[in-house]
């Protein structure tokens, strides 16, 4: 077998080209091997998801109500009648605001403590590591409900845990949840705390890929152990960099459930994102703009897809 | 295959652009046929025993002791099956809507009382034969299945809101007599900051989700509605509204509610004497004493809401509804009938202490007996449903961002009122 | 593996945040066994102050076996058919070249990003018109195949060497025997990550399940939770509580398996 290099890739996969006179054959064969390989998830995917996703699409552009469910076909073709309305809408300019913050802040932290824990687990410590991986990844399956519980007592004005601290060093902490300043802030590090479990577990799998030959080498050539981590393990995870970076972007881009529950979207709207205001208008019957709301949703995230590919220079 | 064609993006694109506005092209509302006509009479109920089987939906703890009640019913029509289905309240709303769109609902079920309207626009619910009694309700309880001036289906169980507080507490500030009218409640209030350590007088809702609920018995006490008689149109802009909502903002403002509540503390609140007045309803008297403990029972009460002409307050509870595709529409309506005989309705109560929504079931002893309960009895004959109208949980959505505007930001109550009115506007009553 | 810092540090640091991230968790089972009253209270309690099994008990009131076996029958499908499903297309993805092949990754990865509500309705009223209604291949087939579970597959291949491929051409291996036996041996860890992630999802699904399934036969354990505890005004936090402790474990049991077969014996595999 051929040394093991770990190419850093980020292109698709492709190298130097075969010799050309078996290039057809081999070409032929290798493109019915892929459509056969990717046949099965295509169909199911065609028929449960594609279909559908298109037919919401159409949606989108109706002026369709709940009250049209039974005749979809008997509504108004109304173009981007509901795209304005929902630009024009102050409370879901809120929203997309107060999304955009969140990701802003949201994602980088919970990336780093990811592959901080990852890093932390795959290389310091031998014991108890299934210990340590549980225990960071339990916010993610702990129910909401002892979330939400907790999470209120820490942040309570005046008995809560965290004012409590304060209060010990002197500083008169703030409602965390109630004031409109940092009730969004205390939400992204709830969010964080609950989310950063995924990225960790993501991380420890493409860091079980790096090649400890590698870092061998290095070390051997005097490089210092930050040293190895940009110039080794840092590129040889790009590909998992990349889906932990998308993947995160695109789940916290639709975060519903921490303001859901904890604020309902208060105070003074300062906590409702793009997708709890877009689940309201659903629940108020509003097809057509919540339509629209949604894929305007999908846009940002498919501009903020696309521009993460890009700069991990990814196709 | 040929590696080098490329019909890719260039034809999969125009393929999805033709299926789109194929799909497109489709669509077209109907012209507007004759407007205003009222619903079709409900065809009479056809006699004997009920027969078939039926599906039925209840929620929550109702759905799991709902098989219980129907047995007195399938013994006396032993050739039907009835299969009780138990629904989660987490969204069960949802599961109705995609149900009706797929044309998957069942024969009978508990519907929510705010979602009547909605129903009924989507020409989900049957209409009430009149072979099913309707003349013994509460007067807001029939208002509830109400529509357009036909009724569909029946109210099932009721529930109202009444304030509730620390007895004890009262008698140290030095009131032994329960307030009955608007300056009373903020005289007691006043007390208990003054007199009795409390925190803060009275426990209410800053605006928010649900807040409206508490407002708007006000806005009816002192003569004001939030739509006109028939239904049609929103009216928010009044002077008794304004007075209401300012009377509303006047706790804050005076320092006797908190502005900036925590959640979930209610109950705890309560029972520690910090906060000892709060507006709930009857499911809160057992959370309460679950907090409180041996005893606690004794140290509060209920009375009913403040009047400033009359004393009125939200009605809630759940309805019972008979959706239009159902296949066995007599053995239905028998089901439906059989659940609101009084003698019925006593059973329910003892089973789910679910208040029953039969004035004649209140005069059975066992409902009667609990003395806190005779309040929420008198409270019900002046407590109104919401206004029965399908876009009315957008419009109350509204209203309670606008009703935050005023107790967190000092917003003047005419001006929360005008916005209100226009955006509500802007919604429709999607009639 | 190299030099580690000092490894008491280490160990201090990590059970210190471990021991800050995991109350709640804690918290949850603890809070299983309290009453409502005490749940009620504010501020929360820790330890149980007259622990009760009370929860349990009328947790088992209803017919738990069977949600337990709709749950666990639906949840290994999807995973069993994300892995396998997704690990052929992901593999196809990262390392083949064939016609439409960037097409459909892009169209796979755009519903990735699109807000599940919008096509709720759509999929039930399709589900409805396959006669699919109330079963349980209603709750398997829509997420038998999922974008993430694609996206994850590629991105792990991609970062496995192409000389394998090269090699087994070489050897005159077929294009989907190299798959099989080489490429899909090595996907471990990446077996181990999708199947918990999958697994999880679909073990805590609700929605669906919720509005799919219109009789108790096919509930599965978050609905027959939501069900007990939730009510039209108040929550029964015990119940709830009990109900969610019991829910956690099969994922634990997962979460342990997944990671003791299928990370452990990868470090040394293939590569060299």
């Amino acid at each position: 077998m051929s040394a093991p290099i770990a190419t850093p890739t980020g292109a698709d996969g492709r190298t130097a080209r075969p010799e050309p006179r078996r290039r057809s054959r081999r070409g032929a064969a290798e493109a019915r091997a892929g459509i056969l390989l990717a046949l099965p998830f295509v169909l199911l995917f065609a028929v449960f998801t594609a279909w559908p996703v298109l037919q919401s699409m159409v949606m989108s552009f109706t002026d369709m109500r709940i009250s049209d469910i039974r005749t979809p076909f008997a509504v108004d073709f109304v173009g981007l009648e509901n795209y304005r309305t929902a630009f024009a809408d102050p409370v879901f300019r809120r929203a997309a605001l107060n999304t955009g913050v969140f990701v802003l802040l949201g994602v980088p932290l919970t990336i780093t403590a990811g592959l901080g824990a990852a890093l932390a687990l795959n290389q310091g410590v031998g014991r108890l590591r299934s210990v340590f991986r549980i225990g960071f990844y339990s916010p993610v399956i702990t129910s909401i409900v002892a979330v939400a519980v907790v999470w209120r007592f820490l942040l309570q004005p005046g008995t809560g845990l965290v004012n409590t601290v304060l209060g010990w060093v002197g500083i008169d902490g703030p409602h965390w949840l109630g004031d409109q300043r940092t009730a969004l802030l205390s939400l992204v590090v709830m969010a964080v705390w609950r989310n950063f479990g995924t990225s960790m577990i993501i991380f420890l799998a493409g860091l079980q890929a790096v090649d400890p030959g590698l870092h061998e080498a290095a070390a051997l050539d005097g490089a210092g152990r930050w040293r190895r981590f940009v110039s080794i393990t840092l590129p040889s995870i790009r590909p998992t960099m990349l889906f932990v970076l998308v993947t995160t972007s695109i789940g916290y881009l639709q975060f519903f459930e921490e303001p859901f529950v904890m604020t309902n979207g208060g105070p003074l709207n300062a906590t409702v994102s793009a997708s709890m205001y877009t689940y309201n208008q659903f629940g108020f019957g509003n097809y057509g703009v919540a339509g629209a709301m949604a894929y305007l949703t999908f846009l940002v995230i498919g501009l903020v897809t696309l521009v993460q590919f890009r700069l991990m220079r990814e196709k | 295959m040929s590696l080098t064609a490329r019909p890719t993006r260039r034809t999969v694109a125009g393929l999805g652009a033709a299926a789109a506005l194929g799909l497109l092209a489709a669509c077209g509302r109907p012209d507007e046929t004759s407007g205003g006509e009222d619903a079709a009479p409900a065809e009479p109920i056809a006699e004997g025993p009920a027969t078939g089987s039926l599906t039925v939906w209840a929620m929550g703890a109702e759905g799991e002791k709902l098989p219980e009640l129907i047995k007195g019913f399938q013994e006396q029509n032993p050739d039907v099956t009835v299969e009780v289905t138990p629904v989660p309240w987490d969204s069960a709303h949802d599961k109705f809507t995609s149900a009706i769109a797929a044309g998957t609902a069942p024969d009978v079920a508990q519907v929510g009382s705010t979602w009547m309207a909605e129903f009924v626009g989507l020409d989900a619910l049957e209409p009430t034969p009149e072979e099913v009694a309707t003349d013994d309700y509460f007067a807001g309880a029939l208002e509830s299945v109400t529509v357009d001036g036909t009724v569909y289906g029946v109210p099932w169980y009721v529930e109202t809101r009444v304030v509730f507080y620390r007895t004890d507490l009262a008698e140290k500030a030095g009131i032994s007599e329960p307030p009955t009218d608007w300056d009373g409640l903020v005289a007691l209030a006043q007390a208990y900051q003054e007199q009795a350590d409390a925190d803060w007088g009275i426990s209410l809702q800053p605006g928010g989700t649900g807040s409206w609920q508490t407002l708007m018995p006000l806005i009816w006490s002192g003569g004001g509605n939030v739509v006109d008689e028939a239904g049609t149109a929103f009216t928010f802009e009044s002077a008794q509204n304004e007075e209401a909502l300012a009377y509303y903002q006047s706790y804050f403002t005076d320092g006797l509610a908190n502005p900036a509540p925590a959640d979930g503390t209610t109950e705890q609140d309560f029972v520690s004497g910090k906060v000892p007045m709060f507006i709930s309803g009857p499911w809160m008297m057992s959370a309460v004493e679950a907090v409180g403990g041996e005893g606690f029972a004794d140290k509060y009460g209920v009375f009913t809401m403040p009047a400033k002409e009359t004393s009125s307050s939200f009605l809630g509870g759940a309805n019972l509804g008979v959706f239009q595709g159902t296949e066995n529409r007599d053995a239905a309506w028998k089901l439906v009938q059989h659940l609101s005989t009084p003698e019925v309705q006593v059973e329910w109560f003892g089973l789910s202490t679910d208040l029953p929504s039969l004035q004649q079931g209140w005069e059975d002893e066992t409902v009667a007996s609990n003395e806190k309960f005779e309040v929420f009895r008198t409270q019900l004959d002046t407590a109104l449903a919401p206004p029965v109208v399908a876009t009315w949980e957008q419009v109350a959505a509204s209203f309670d961002a606008q009703i935050e505007e005023v107790c967190k930001n000092d917003l003047s109550p005419a001006d929360a009122l005008a916005a209100t009115q226009s955006e509500a506007q802007g919604i429709g009553t999607g009639a | 593996m190299l030099e580690r810092r000092s490894p008491v540090l280490t160990y201090i640091v990590l059970t210190v945040f471990l021991l800050l991230v995991i109350t709640p968790f804690v918290w949850m089972i603890l809070g299983s066994l309290k009453t409502q009253g005490e749940l009620l209270r504010v501020p929360p309690t820790w330890l149980p102050e007259a622990p009760t099994l009370d929860n349990f008990r009328r947790l088992f009131d209803r017919p738990f076996g069977r949600f337990f076996t709709n749950s666990a029958v639906v949840a290994i499908a999807v995973t069993a058919g994300n892995l396998l499903l997704s690990s052929m297309f992901g593999y196809a993805l990262a390392h083949l070249r064939f016609p439409f092949k960037k097409l459909l990754f892009v169209l796979v990865l755009g519903c990735l990003m699109i807000p599940g509500l919008v096509t709720f309705i759509p999929q039930y009223v399709l589900v409805v018109n396959m006669g699919l209604a109330d079963t349980l291949p209603a709750l398997i087939l829509p997420f038998l195949v999922q974008p993430f579970s694609v996206f994850l597959m590629r991105q792990f291949f991609l970062g496995l060497p192409r000389e394998l491929l090269e090699a087994g051409r070489i050897d005159g291996v077929g294009e989907i025997a190299i798959f099989f036996r080489i490429y899909l041996p090595l996907a471990g860890p990446a077996f181990a990550t999708l199947g918990i992630l999958t697994f999880l999802g679909s073990w805590n699904n609700f929605l669906w399940p919720l509005v799919v399934s219109s009789s108790e036969s096919t509930y599965t354990l978050p609905v027959a939770l939501a069900l007990i505890s939730t009510g039209q005004n108040e929550t029964d936090y015990g119940l709830l509580l009990a109900g969610a402790t019991l829910i956690v474990l099969p994922i634990l049991v997962v979460f342990l398996f997944f990671q003791r077969h299928f990370i452990q014996g990868i470090a040394t595999t293939g590569i060299k």
